[in-house]
Order: structure tokens, then sequence, then C-alpha cells
């Protein structure tokens, strides 16, 4: 497939290449110089980003799949390929993907001002955009498989980037293996459906008819039809989508990796990691299209987990805790949106969140580092309000997650509505809609008390900011000592990206038409038009459903301006008047109670005690045995040999004797 | 009786006494004594049966011949270790030397 080092060719290579160059360069070169290495990170990123810009400019509109591939394995009649592989989704994924990376590099100069591991976490941030574009862009599944690990390891490396503190290894920790739970169900579905079909080549299956064509010819496993074989397949591959995109019952990872430096948080929480997940479902659409089941399991997951992670949110004091729920419902939300079959509003969700939700996380992050407290309670007395710039960011961010017009959540929102009101079955809409509202009350608490600061112990809070401003200050005239106005340039680095991504939320909404046509335009697939003629069928119309949605979202803006908005308000919300509802949403429903219980009666009790015994009685038993049986029958065999010269001739005659009258009988 | 036969009992009388004497004698000496018996006794049967069955009368008495050497190689051999025992345990008894026991 390769033709010549076309021009496009070269721009591939480049986005693919340069994060990992960059890293390379940073890790052997200039991990000692700081500004060296965030030279390196940013110029490789800003590449990536030029050569991904001009990809998705030239591949407009992306009607046919561009592939540039080489034979990576070959061996027998497989043939695992390695290389680019070029269409709407993939070239829009990877638009987001470098963008958010690149400005987040770029707000990093600033936000890690003054750290001493500057240098290394540069040079993860660039390993990390790199597995994340090479997933993006994967012609096969196996080397899909191979950058998913990668961002796995980056990921964790990065999470538990302050690895001296415990939590945050402890956090990476986490992260690492519960993510690797589901990535075991996604290999081995890989593997099935590798022994099945014989590859694993992203253009057969992101396509419905190659799909229908290969079917017939898959090679019967087990005693099991096509049909089941598929079946069983996606929904082993998509628990690898569930520990990526921290969906029930693997959701718990994604609240922890907080510990990581909240740039981190935004990448993590936008474009890449978790991102993942429901890009794998999405680029291989018509697979799950092609199974039922697997759609349906697809849909409850994403509605439980929505559900699940909104009630946590709704109680947390943490401003990164609640945006990492936000997150974790948000994709049950795309979850939910494919597994009503609607592909466009699935990547369109996941678009328009990757921008907003990285808008928030970057302001939380301006807070953090401004009060040095991740509690929005004691950030809102210390004065947050004052601080108009990222206030302003976060009130669209939290519009746009809430899916209030004209913000750009509101558009992908209301297309997963319609989806959801589509099914024929209208709970899936009922708990689509009560999302909403629980999405737009705890996302607009944090709005409200941050911009309505009510009395209480300021003073205390507001001197312990003032301290930790001071040291901020401090730090970043330490770094910026011989560079006059550096702390300016730092806090502009990060108000800059800050503008950019309010001004992609505002606008991105209004490109609605443009994402869709170019996305589900290539496709043709038949959701569309299946879905919009079964709304017809079921009633509930367009306009229905978008008045529906909003006043949800309203319902949910109002209840939290009574709590916590109003002049008299208590700032205390409904839930603490329901005790042990609010425990239970606290402790995220107990389900790391549940885990820690689950590891410590199955694994350390069950298996690592199964283990440790097997260890000592089977393994050391069994060397035991062989040298005490071998030591006992030395000492018996040692009678024979009794140090009396003439029992021993006894015995040579006796047997000299025999042998004789053997060979005269025989 | 056919006189082959006569020589042949003395020889396995010989033969048996050097054994009972190798097997039962305490004495290392007496054993060696009794070794010597044993090859008489092979010796004489060579002898026998080249004198009344072989056409050729050469070939028994070369192995007689050869049979002598190494009983003298043999005595002398043997000589020297019982002395060495006897070195070691200040007698030439068999039981003495029971080192080698499991």
């Amino acid at each position: 497939m390769v033709e010549g080092l076309s021009f496009e060719l070269l721009m591939a290579i480049v986005v693919s290449m340069s994060g990992l160059v960059a890293f390379g360069l940073i890790m052997v070169f200039t991990l000692r110089s700081i500004k060296a290495s965030v030279t390196v990170g940013v110029v490789g990123s800003v590449l990536s980003w030029l050569a991904g810009l001009y990809l998705f400019i030239h591949y407009w509109p992306a009607r046919e799949a561009v592939i540039f591939q080489v034979n990576w394995i070959v061996s027998a009649n497989i043939q695992v390929p390695f290389g680019f592989y070029f269409d709407s989704l993939s070239l829009l994924m990877l638009m987001i993907v470098v963008t958010i990376s690149t400005l987040i590099q770029i707000y990093s100069i600033g936000y890690m001002a003054g750290d001493p591991g500057k240098s290394r976490y540069y040079a993860f941030l660039c390993l990390f955009a790199w597995s994340m574009i090479n997933l993006v862009i994967a012609p096969a599944l196996i080397q899909l498989y191979v950058f998913w690990e990668l961002v796995g390891v980056s990921s964790y490396l990065l999470i538990g980037f302050y690895f001296e503190k415990y939590s945050a290894s402890e956090a990476g920790k986490k992260a690492f293996v519960m993510t690797r739970a589901g990535d075991i169900g996604f290999f081995i579905g890989l593997v099935l459906l590798f022994l099945a079909a014989g590859h694993l080549a992203m253009d057969v299956f992101s396509s419905g008819e190659k799909i229908a064509a290969i079917l017939p010819t898959l090679k019967p496993l087990f005693p099991m039809k096509p049909e089941t074989l598929l079946t069983i397949s996606a929904i082993l591959i998509f628990s690898g989508a569930v520990g990526k995109s921290a969906q029930f019952p693997l959701l718990t990872w994604l609240p922890d990796a907080m510990e990581g430096p909240t740039p981190v948080s935004a990448l993590l929480h936008s474009a890449t990691m978790v991102a993942a997940g429901v890009y794998l479902v999405s680029r291989i659409f018509p697979f799950y299209e092609a199974s039922h089941t697997a759609m349906l399991v697809m849909l409850c997951i994403g509605t439980i987990t929505m559900l699940l992670s909104s009630t946590m949110a709704m109680v947390a004091r943490d401003i990164k805790q609640v945006w990492a729920y936000s997150t974790i419902s948000q994709l049950g939300f795309m979850l939910m949106g494919l597994g009503a079959g609607a592909y466009f509003a699935g990547v369109f969700h996941l678009t328009t969140h990757a921008f907003f939700k990285a808008l928030l996380f970057l302001c939380a992050g301006v807070f953090i580092h401004h009060f040095d407290t991740n509690d929005f309670f004691d950030m809102s007395k210390g004065g947050a309000r004052k601080m108009l710039i990222p206030m302003i960011a976060v009130t669209i961010g939290v519009c746009a997650l809430s899916g209030l017009p004209p913000f750009s959540g509101f558009f992908s929102k209301e297309a997963v509505m319609g989806a959801l009101a589509a099914k024929p079955n209208k709970i899936w809409l009922i708990a689509g809609l009560l999302g909403a509202a629980m999405t737009a009350y705890y996302s607009f608490r944090v709005i409200f008390v941050m911009w309505f600061p009510k009395g209480g112990a300021a003073g205390h809070v507001h001197a312990h900011g003032h301290v930790g401003h001071a040291d901020a200050k401090e730090a970043q005239e330490d770094h910026g000592a011989h560079k006059g106005g550096a702390v300016w340039i730092t806090e502009w680095c990060m108000l800059a990206v800050l503008i950019v991504l309010s001004a992609i939320t505002l606008v991105l909404g209004f490109f609605h038409g443009d994402i869709e046509a170019f996305v589900a335009g290539a496709k043709e697939t038949a959701t569309a038009v299946h879905g919009a003629a079964a709304e017809g069928e079921h009633g509930i119309g367009h306009t229905t459903v978008l008045v529906l949605a909003l006043s949800c979202a309203l319902a949910g803006v109002i209840l939290a301006w009574f709590e916590y908005g109003a002049r008299r308000a208590t700032q205390a919300g409904f839930l603490s008047r329901l005790k042990p509802v609010e425990r239970l949403f606290a402790n995220r429903w107990y389900m790391d109670h549940f885990y820690r219980k689950l590891l410590d009666y199955v694994v350390y009790g069950g298996f690592t005690n199964t283990f440790t015994r097997n260890d000592r009685v089977v393994i050391d038993g069994g060397i035991d045995g062989f040298s005490n049986l071998t030591i006992g029958l030395g000492r018996v065999f040692s009678r024979v040999q009794s140090g009396l010269l003439q029992r021993n001739l006894y015995v040579t005659f006796f047997l000299l004797a025999l042998m004789g009258l053997y060979f005269f009988l025989v | 009786m056919n006189s082959l036969y006569v020589y042949l009992f003395v020889a396995l009388f010989l033969f048996c006494v050097g054994l009972w004497g190798v097997l039962h004698r305490r004495s290392l000496i007496a054993m060696l004594i009794s070794v010597e018996l044993m090859l008489n006794a092979a010796s004489i049967n060579f002898l026998a049966f080249n004198r009344f069955l072989s056409p050729d009368p050469a070939v028994g008495q070369i192995a007689v011949l050869f049979i002598m050497g190494t009983a003298a190689a043999e005595a002398a051999i043997g000589l020297s270790i019982i002395l060495a025992l006897f070195r070691r345990y200040q007698s030439v008894e068999i039981g003495k030397a029971r080192e080698l026991k499991g």
C-alpha cells in the first residue's frame, strides 16, 4: 500500500512520530535543562498539530479511508500490518488529540512552573500524546491494542507523577490495574476474533457491508455460530472500553487519578485515555451494530454508569472530583448514544466533551494553582470570583456540560437524546433526562458556590490560600529570577489556553451540521436514516425531545440556584437532609469498599493463600520429599557396603555361580 | 573312569579348598595362599585338557606358564598390600580393615 514517499505520508509520519522523538530527545539529552525540555515538547506537539491540521484539511471530506501500511509481522498466512488509517472518524479524533495535547503542553508551561520534575513531565506528556495519536490512526486492531496499552502505561506514569506522595503512586497503580482488568477481556476478544477472521483490519471492522460479507467465512472456533462468536468477542472487546473509559463496574480508578497534575487530568479526561474506550467502540461501530446483544449491553452499562457517577458528583467537595465524576457520567452518556445506534451522536458528544472538559479541568487547575486547595467551597471563600477570566471560562464549560444552548454540549447532548428517544423503550430516554438534570444540578452547584461565596470562617481559609499563593509566587519567581516578568508569561500561558478552549466550546456546536456531514456522510450507514424513521414511528418528535432535555437541565440549574446561589441559600444541598444517601454517594456507592473486600477475600484470602500453600506444600514439599527419598535410599543401600571383604566375596562368587549355572543350563 | 576325570576331580577339590580358604580364613596371608591354590587348580585343568583333548601339546603349557607369571605378580602385589595394612592396623586380620563401611 505504500507507494513512494508522498507529502501526505510524510505528514502522517510527522504526526505519528514527533511525540516519540520528543520523548526520546527529552529523556536522553535534555532531562537536566527544563527550558530545553519544554521547548522540545512544545515544538514536537506543535509540529504534530500542524501535520494533523494539514491531513485534516487535505482529506476533507474523507469519503474514502486512506491507508498507508506496511507488513509488520508476517507468518504463514497471518499478516499484521502497521501504519496509518485516515478516515473521517480517525481524522476528527486525531484533530482533537493533537489540538488538546498541544494546548495542554502550552498551559503546563505556566502550571508546572518551578516544578523540578518538569522535564520528566514533558517527556511523559509527549509519550502520552504519541500513544494516543497512534491509537487513533491504527489501521488494524492489533496496532490499536499495542498503543492502547502504551496509553495505559503513560497514564500510569503521569497519574503517579508525584510518586513521592503515597496516594499518588497508589492512584497510578490503581488506574493501571483496573484498566488492565478490562484489557484482559479486550485481548481475549481480539484473539477470538483474530482466530475466527484471520485478520483484524480496521477497514473491514468499520464497515457494515464488509462485516456482513465476512460473517459466513468466519471459522467455527468452538461449536458456536458466527453470530454468537461475534457477540461474545464484541462484548469482550467492549470490556476493554469499560476499563479505559471508566464505566461501571470499573469506574473507581478515575476519581483517584486526580492525584496527577491537573493538566494531566485534563488530558486524561478529554482527549486521551478515557476517550480511547469510546473511540474504540465508535471505531468498530458497525461491528457492534451486527450484534444486538452487544449494543444492549453497551446501552445498559452506559446508563448505569451515567446515573451512578452523577449521584457521586452531587456530594463531592473537591472540584477535580466533581469534574472526574462528570467525565465518567458523560462517557456513559456517549456509550448510551452509541448503544442506541446513533453513531454520529456519540462521536459528536465525544468531540464537544473533549473540549469543554479540557476547559473545565484547566480552569480548575488555575484555581488550584492560585488557592492551593482542591475544595471549591474554600476557593469561593478565598475570592475565586475575582479571577474573572477563569470564572467566565469555567461558567462556559459548565453551561456546555449541562447542555444549555448555545454552548457545544447542548447540540451533542440533544443528538444523543434524540437517539434515546428513538428507542421503543422509553426507560432509556427517562434515564438520559434524569442524568441531564443531575448533571446540571451538580455542575451549577460548583458554579453558584464559586460565584456567590457565603460567610463562614473565611479568614482562616483565606490566610491559608494566601500563603499557598505566596508560595506559588515565590516558586515562580525562583524559576524566573533571571528572566524578568516570567510570572506574567506563565500566567498568560494558562489564561490564553483557557480563552482558546472557551472559544472552541462556544462555536463548536454551530459546526454540528458540518461535522455530521463529515463523520456520517462518509459512512452513509443505515443508522442515521433508520434513526430518523424510528423517531417518527415511536411518537416522540424532535421538538419534544429538545424541550424535555432543556427543561430537565433547567430544572437542575434552578434547584442548584435555590440551594447554592440564592441570597438565603444554605449551600447545603437537599442531600444533606438524607444522611444515609449522602454517605452512600460520597463513598461512591461503596464500590471501593466492595473492591477492597473482594481483593482481601478473593485475591489475598483466596488466590494468594492458595498459591502460598501450593508453594509451601506442593513445590517445597515435593522437592523436600524427593531429597528425603534420595537420602533414605542412600541409607538403605549403604548397608550393602558392610566393609567385610569376605561377605562381598561371598556375594560375588554366589552370583558367578548362578551365572555359570545359567550358561550351563541354557 | 577315564583318567581325565581324575585330574578334573583333583582340580575341583583344589579349587574348592581354595575358595573355602578365601571365604573363611581370617588371615590375609591364608587368603593369599588360598588364591594360589585356586590358580593351581586352574593350571591343572589346563594341563589335563591339553593332555587328553588337544592335538597340540604346547597350548595348555603356555597358558600355565602365563598363570604362573600372573600368580607371581599377584603374590608380590598382594603381599605388599598386606604389608601396608599391617603397618596401619598392626594385624593381618581381614576383619580389621572395615573403614569403607557404609
